[in-house]
């Protein structure tokens, strides 16, 4: 084992420690100069050393500095630290440079526990938070590790599996700030990742459980290092690759929990920390596992403190700040970013089959539901099916929703078949590639800068929003551009962004919040007939469309050599049907907001159901993604009735087990 | 308008509705519910402001948006157990309204909704608040004069306007002793922050017909509450700081780890004092319930 590890250090060339030295110390040296500023004119320097040890709590100065300010300085580099390991030992472990506690779905976990003991069991964060958050990173861990078993910890299943937990996750607690109003606010601000201290107690906290972690993950180091011979290796010398996996990760998940724990989900340090100090030259292990966490301290210190010094009205929180920073570096380093092989890469499957004769059934289903929808209602005593009058009645309140769902889910179903035929990825939809947060940052935008919302400004908005992410996220064409992981991750950058923004907004208390509010969670309340007219006019229309490009899609998949030699002119096609997606996705995000699952899921039920060819793919996948969202809006009003649960929340929510269980029986 | 609530309703109605609470279709409430109390206009709210304020002029409500948070967050007057709920305030549930045709909606301002849709199922009522014409007190007494009006409930609404200043004035002697001594109110959401209340505020202005003084005159928004980091609270130094209930749970807890709380002057000289839930955006029950709750500390 000595000769493996001496063998390891010495194949790696030493490019000298100039370039890690440079990557730490100016985040450092610019951070230490905010901090020092700010300290200067908080409390003047001949008090610094008096007011740590005899604070003067009369001096509301002193108190600040003794009880907010030190402590935040203190625990961002702390967290930044614990992030920066964390990073490090899952990348490791998982042989996946993306794997980051955010991007395997432990922060979600973690951070829906801790907001469901909040909400309903508040008694249990009187023993430590931490352990209410590591219940969950572990559960919603073991969950990702438990669908991609089958697939020997393929990084792009873990990655998939990862998302779609994480998405659940998060849209199961904006349902349950949705029905808890009064605190979600404070909810809000927590989730973003805030790094405000209002004592020590936090930081005496996460202190000691970050020391233990770290002698930890220095006796794993031996073992870790091993993996990077490969599994049989690993056998052969008589251990367990299994077991030294096990132990890595569960390090990493208590590292992460605990942090969440502490002052929220901040996401991206753990991916960026141990990406910067690879690039700038950190090769073993052991300089990784040095180096990552003393990155990722003083890029969330150095972060939290240019938080500080922006004139906003209300603070962003570091967590939302991290996103901003981290997801255009992301976006950077992408191409520049070796990914490995995925030894089982997803393609699109090569069995063909017509599948035309299954539409008309599917087509009937849909009908005879809207109509079921349209009647039927729960109205807090029994269900009701009503006729007549009644129904009259009742028709203006309900047709509008029913008409914007259905709309919402056919257009989100052809913009998803759209992007997976167009990118050969079937994990491509609008709601994973950023294409639908780019809407909503597009309509974000605008009600920061305007005081009144139009429908037809909001339109615009959402359209550009959704196009420019597109353009963004969209491969060139090139085989390389177009690594899912590549993809995935341009698209999980962009979304992040979205819904970082969004944060922002939420915390800032305007007062048009409710709307808003509303808004991202998918709720059809306010529909209007009007809106109603104009998402079923556009959903016609792409239904119109689609088949004028279902040669292309046909072709598409191939690649781009086998398409221009199919005659293909590659850079027309891509601009239409880049402008297709972002039209569908962004009147279908105006209605139905950002979440829902439905542009991912209705391709491949449709695909499941034996429509493999790109026009009938389309139009059933459109028909199942308005059947969800119907179901789902009439559902959300049934369940908790006289409460309405948002129809993209519901879709998600459901959606995402549902898909989950879909990936993991099709790897057996 | 007040023929709309003219049409009388039959003595038997009262077993009719307990029996359609316990489970008949709901569809009869609509066509048989009406009147515990012959007469009583059925109306139904979207926000807790009104609830409060057409409970307090002898209606009872039908509906009110929230039925939960009006007992966490409001607590009185408490409202009649048959009382139904309607949703969130956000999106108070519109078949249910339509169901229940009530007599008058009350409601809609303040949680950005569309007004449309209500008045197609009865008329539509707004009580704006804070629409800074004048203080929230007046504003509050004016509002319940005009509700009464339109209610056919005037006298009550003089009554509940003389009563007010009744208690007011009752607590003002009992707290005689403590005039001049100035204190603070805050809401407690979020441990890192407090909600405290000043001017264009109604407490503002029920502390000022006590005689105390408010320690927070710093800037407030539309709705007369300003948010603070806590440390900002050092700014009213050792002055009685009265906590609106409820805290939730788990910001009580952290508040209990927090060095910089227990460091505040206030805190630390033990000056803290907890009442129970007041609605600081509600009319002038909730007024007066303050003013009687503050005497009783």
């Amino acid at each position: 084992m000595t000769t493996m590890q001496s063998a390891g250090e010495m194949t790696t060339p030493d490019g000298g420690k100039w370039p890690l030295l440079l990557l730490v110390g100016i985040p450092a040296l610019l951070a230490a100069f905010l901090t020092i500023t700010s300290l200067l004119r908080l409390l003047p320097m001949e008090l610094w050393w008096y007011a740590i040890s005899a604070t003067d709590a009369t001096d509301p100065r002193q108190l600040l500095y003794r009880h907010a300010f030190l402590p935040r300085v203190a625990i961002s580099l702390l967290a930044g630290a614990a992030l920066g390991l964390a990073g490090t030992l899952l990348q490791q472990t998982l042989r996946n440079p993306l794997a980051e506690p955010t991007t395997i779905g432990t922060n979600a976990g973690a951070s829906i526990a801790l907001t469901i003991a909040t909400l309903y069991a508040p008694w249990t964060l009187e023993h430590g938070k931490e352990w209410v958050a590591l219940a969950g990173g572990a559960v919603a861990t073991l969950l990702v590790f438990g669908l991609v078993k089958g697939r020997r910890f393929s990084p792009i299943a873990i990655i998939i599996a990862g998302l779609v937990i994480s998405l659940t996750c998060s849209s199961a607690g904006a349902l349950l700030m949705a029905i808890n109003r009064e605190y979600s606010q404070e909810l809000y601000i927590w989730q973003s990742g805030s790094l405000v201290q209002n004592g020590d107690a936090t930081l005496f906290i996460l202190l000691p459980w970050f020391a233990l972690s770290c002698i930890v993950a220095f006796i794993l180091l031996s073992p870790l290092r091993l993996l990077d011979l490969g599994d049989e290796s690993v056998t052969s010398l008589g251990m367990s690759p299994a077991a030294i996996r096990l132990a890595g990760i569960g390090l990493a998940v208590a590292l992460s929990a605990a942090v969440v724990a502490a002052v929220g989900v901040i996401g991206f340090v753990a991916l960026a920390a141990p990406a910067l100090v690879r690039i700038a030259g950190a090769r073993t292990l052991r300089q990784r596992m040095i180096w990552a966490p003393v990155a990722g301290a003083t890029l969330l210190w150095l972060t939290d403190r240019m938080v500080q010094v922006l004139p906003f009205a209300s603070e962003i929180p570091a967590g939302t700040a991290t996103a901003f920073l981290g997801a255009p570096l992301l976006l950077f380093l992408l191409p520049k970013m070796q990914f490995l092989p995925d030894p089982q890469g997803i393609m699109l499957s090569r069995h063909r089959r017509n599948g035309w004769l299954l539409l008309p059934p599917i087509l009937a289903m849909l009908a005879a539901l809207i109509w079921v929808v349209l009647a039927v209602g729960y109205d807090g005593v029994g269900w009701h099916w009503a006729t007549g009058t009644e129904l009259t009645e009742l028709l203006p309140l309900r047709a509008p929703r029913v008409a914007v769902s259905l709309a919402a889910g056919v257009m989100l179903a052809i913009a998803g078949t759209l992007m997976q035929r167009m990118t050969g990825n079937p994990m491509a939809a609008p709601e994973v590639l950023g294409v639908s947060g780019g809407a909503s940052l597009g309509v974000l935008l605008l009600f920061v800068m305007s005081p009144t919302l139009g429908r037809p400004a909001m339109l615009v908005a959402a359209f550009a929003g959704a196009l420019v992410s597109l353009v963004i996220v969209a491969p060139t064409g090139s085989r390389r551009a177009r690594s899912p992981e590549r993809l995935l991750l341009a698209g999980v950058a962009v979304g992040t962004i979205a819904s970082a923004f969004s944060a922002v907004v939420l915390a800032s208390g305007d007062p048009r919040l409710d709307t808003l509010l509303a808004w991202l969670s998918g709720s059809t309340y306010r529909a209007t007939p009007i809106d109603a007219f104009i998402a079923v006019l556009v959903a016609v229309a792409a239904l119109a469309i689609v088949p004028f490009t279902a040669r292309w899609l046909e072709v598409l998949p191939l690649g781009g050599t086998a398409a221009r030699g199919l005659g293909l002119r590659l850079d027309r096609v891509r601009a239409i049907l880049l402008v297709l997606v972002s039209a569908s996705t962004a009147v279908a995000t105006l209605v139905i907001g950002p979440l829902s699952f439905v542009g991912l899921m209705a391709p491949h039920l449709a695909r499941m159901l034996g429509f493999q060819r790109a026009l009938p793919q389309l139009f059933a996948s459109a028909m199942l993604g308005g059947l969800i969202l119907v179901c789902a809006d009439w559902a959300g009003r049934m369940l908790i009735f006289p409460w309405q649960i948002p129809a993209g929340l519901l879709a998600a929510l459901i959606g995402g087990p549902c898909f989950m269980l879909l990936i993991a029986r099709r790897r057996q | 308008m007040g023929e709309f609530f003219n049409h009388r309703r039959t003595p038997g109605a009262l077993a009719t509705r307990r029996q359609c609470l316990g489970g008949l279709a709901a569809a009869m409430i609509a066509a048989a519910a009406p009147a515990a109390y012959a007469g009583t206009p059925r109306i139904a709210c979207l926000e807790w402001a009104s609830a409060e304020m057409v409970f307090s002029l002898g209606i009872p409500p039908i509906a009110v948006a929230d039925i939960k948070g009006y007992r966490d967050w409001v607590a009185a007057p408490r409202l009649p157990a048959d009382c139904l709920d309607l949703g969130s305030r956000g999106e108070p549930n519109l078949e249910m309204l339509l169901k229940l045709k009530p007599d008058m909606i009350i409601g809609a301002y303040g949680y950005g909704l569309d007004e449309g849709p209500f008045t197609r199922i009865a008329p539509l009522h707004t009580v704006p608040f804070y629409d800074g014409t004048d203080t929230p007190y007046h504003q509050a007494e004016a509002e319940t004069r005009k509700l009464g009006a339109k209610l056919g409930r005037e006298d009550e609404a003089e009554n509940l306007i003389r009563q007010a200043e009744v208690t007011i004035s009752d607590a003002r002697t009992k707290l005689a002793g403590r005039a001049g001594q100035p204190l603070a109110v805050v809401s407690i959401f979020d441990d890192r922050h407090v909600r405290v209340y000043g001017r264009g505020s109604l407490l503002q202005d029920v502390l000022d017909r006590l005689g105390l003084i408010n320690a927070w005159t710093g800037k407030t928004d539309s709705w007369g509450f300003s948010t603070l980091g806590i440390e900002e609270l050092v700014a009213v130094g050792e002055v009685r700081l009265v906590s609106l209930d409820p805290i939730p749970a788990h910001i009580r807890i952290r508040l209990e780890q927090s060095t910089l709380w227990a460091n505040l002057p206030c805190v630390k000289a033990g000056n803290v004092t907890t009442i129970p839930p007041v609605w600081p955006f509600g009319g002038l029950a909730a007024a007066a319930r303050f003013a009687t709750l503050l005497a009783q500390t």
